[in-house]
């Protein structure tokens, strides 16, 4: 459903995306995952018809985003970082005029429909400029649900809400994707990754750095942080020859990052245990793989 | 359908928010004065001429009263049309809500139409609300109703190219105040700058605004006057149709 290939953007002298690749099926949800400033939010205005690319190509729906913008635009919906709220409009007023300018089919059922969806009942009456952020920001999705597009991008939905709204948009997102809608959102939660998203896209420094599913990414025990009070000479070699493990690597006297391709900290606990075994931790493989691959370096 | 759409939502927002009512009461004010003392010397000039019966003769609605006040006017909407262009784009850039239009099906053209179109919407309600000074001319006397025509096709040939010269400056900033500024200063030179000629017939004075009111406010409509005014209005619009598109490639 959307395709990125080798998209490039400059800012004058600073490159904000350089290269990047990826695609994204019919229905999937994929979060765009990164420091701030890493590139997530200007991938998502390029793609969403808000920015030109500096080079490179992005489909939407088979439809190139640079020869036929106006095309990818209506079946596309965008929530930027900041919601684009007319707050001197009741959020009635405001969403008709989206459905208008967004071409909905009936754009007064349109606007009926999305409130009901996104839970607006109680303040469709209301003006934009009295509302709380978390009905602004579900506001915000309202606009980009309202033309029932075939592919959302989100930026940021969940920033500044409580934990109960982000659960709420958590489940509408879920829901969204199982009426077949291709929804990609960008994040720096890792936890919102792993609840709504099938696959991650992790980006930094304006490129991709890792993809995978997050079940792949999620799977705990495949890294895992050993401590140990009388290390002997034989343990690094004992704990290679678990299967499954495939890197040992020493961080301190006595303490050890095991690598491997599956959850093997029972393994690694016998292993361990004659040489006095202090503290074995497991790490969630996204959190580790983020962490490695962006840390100390965010902010450019 | 989508200039509609963006035209209306415009025009909306002027009246819903304090500045646009502000702008009518201050424009309404400002009238009112011209007209009470365009009346009043009237008054005063007719009572000059009671015992003069070749003044008399002379003396008419149109140029003793009509011509005088729109030509008058004209310099308000100096003041007047930069406060209603100034938001146009700014406030879309401050709210961060030009991504909506930006990122619905709308090219950036339909969007620097609707914004242009709504804004003058509002201007032909200011001027439609001066219409009672003429009602009760014609009330009271026998005016040169193509005078009075005159006058308010000079107002509006005039909002239309400073509101077109209003929109531009606000594609350039996201502070309202700013484009008020520039557009006030652009306008005021357009208006004045014609004093810098040497006669009536040098081109400098053609490039002036007033030079280009003068025969209107008359009742004469004159081809190269409305093409002076369309062409302020068309390069401002596709400057700023330009400056949209920049948006995208910077």
């Amino acid at each position: 459903m959307i395709q990125v290939e080798n998209l490039t953007k400059v800012y004058g002298a600073t490159a904000a995306v350089r290269g990047v690749d990826f695609t994204v099926a019919k229905g999937e949800v994929v979060g765009l995952l990164g420091p701030n400033g890493a590139g997530k939010s200007t991938t998502m205005r390029i793609l969403a018809g808000a920015l030109g690319a500096t080079s490179g190509r992005a489909l939407v729906g088979g439809v190139d985003v640079f020869q036929d913008p106006r095309g990818v635009k209506r079946i596309l919906g965008y929530l930027p970082e900041v919601p684009p709220l007319y707050t001197d409009m009741t959020v009635r007023e405001y969403l008709r005029f989206a459905a208008r300018v967004k071409r909905a089919a009936d754009p007064r059922a349109a606007v009926e429909r999305v409130i009901g969806r996104v839970g607006l009942q109680k303040v469709a009456h209301r003006l934009i400029d009295n509302l709380s952020k978390g009905y602004r920001q579900r506001v915000g999705i309202a606009q980009a649900l309202v033309h029932e597009p075939q592919v959302l991008l989100l930026d940021e939905p969940t920033s500044g809400l409580d934990p109960a709204q982000r659960v709420e948009i958590r489940e509408l997102v879920r829901e969204l994707s199982a009426g077949e809608t291709t929804v990609v959102l960008s994040t720096h939660v890792l936890p919102e990754v792993e609840a709504v998203c099938d696959r991650a896209v992790i980006v930094h420094d304006g490129r991709v750095v890792a993809q995978d599913t997050v079940e792949a990414f999620a799977a705990v025990g495949r890294t895992v942080t050993l401590r140990v009070a009388r290390p002997g000479d034989a343990l690094p070699s004992r704990l290679l020859a678990i299967p499954g493990v495939v890197g040992v690597e020493p961080t301190g006297p006595g303490a050890w990052r095991i690598a491997a391709d599956r959850d093997v900290r029972e393994q690694v606990a016998r292993a361990a245990v004659d040489d006095g075994l202090l503290e074995l931790a497991a790490h969630r493989a996204l959190e580790d793989v983020y962490l490695r691959l962006t840390r100390g370096e965010g902010e450019p | 359908m989508s200039v509609l759409h963006i035209a209306m939502r415009e025009a909306r927002a002027i009246f819903t928010t304090p500045v646009g009512w502000l702008v009518l009461c201050g424009w309404l004010l400002v009238t009112g004065i011209f007209w009470v003392a365009s009346v009043g010397m009237y008054v005063a000039e007719s009572q000059n001429v009671v015992f003069n019966p070749y003044g008399a003769a002379l003396l008419n609605l149109q140029d003793h009263l009509v011509m005088p006040f729109y030509g008058n006017t004209t310099v308000v909407l100096v003041f007047v049309v930069p406060a209603v262009s100034m938001r146009l784009f700014s406030e879309e850039f401050k709210q961060r809500t030009m991504e909506l239009l930006l990122t619905s099906p709308v090219s950036t053209l339909e969007i620097v139409l609707g914004k242009y179109l709504g804004a003058l919407a509002f201007v032909l309600v200011a001027l439609a609300c001066t219409l009672h000074f003429p009602l009760t001319l014609e009330y009271w006397g026998e005016p040169d109703l193509g005078a009075i025509a005159g006058g308010y096709l000079a107002l509006f040939s005039m909002s239309a190219a400073l509101l077109a010269v209003g929109l531009l400056a606000s594609s350039f900033t996201s502070n309202q105040i700013v484009a008020l500024v520039v557009a006030f200063a652009a306008s005021l030179a357009l208006y004045v700058g014609g004093w810098l000629a040497d006669g009536p017939d040098h081109w400098i004075a053609r490039l002036g605004l007033l030079s280009h009111l003068e025969d209107m406010l008359r009742g004469a409509v004159r081809l190269s006057d409305l093409v002076y005014f369309a062409g302020i209005v068309g390069v401002s619009l596709f400057a700023t149709w330009q400056r949209l598109e920049s948006f995208r490639w910077r």
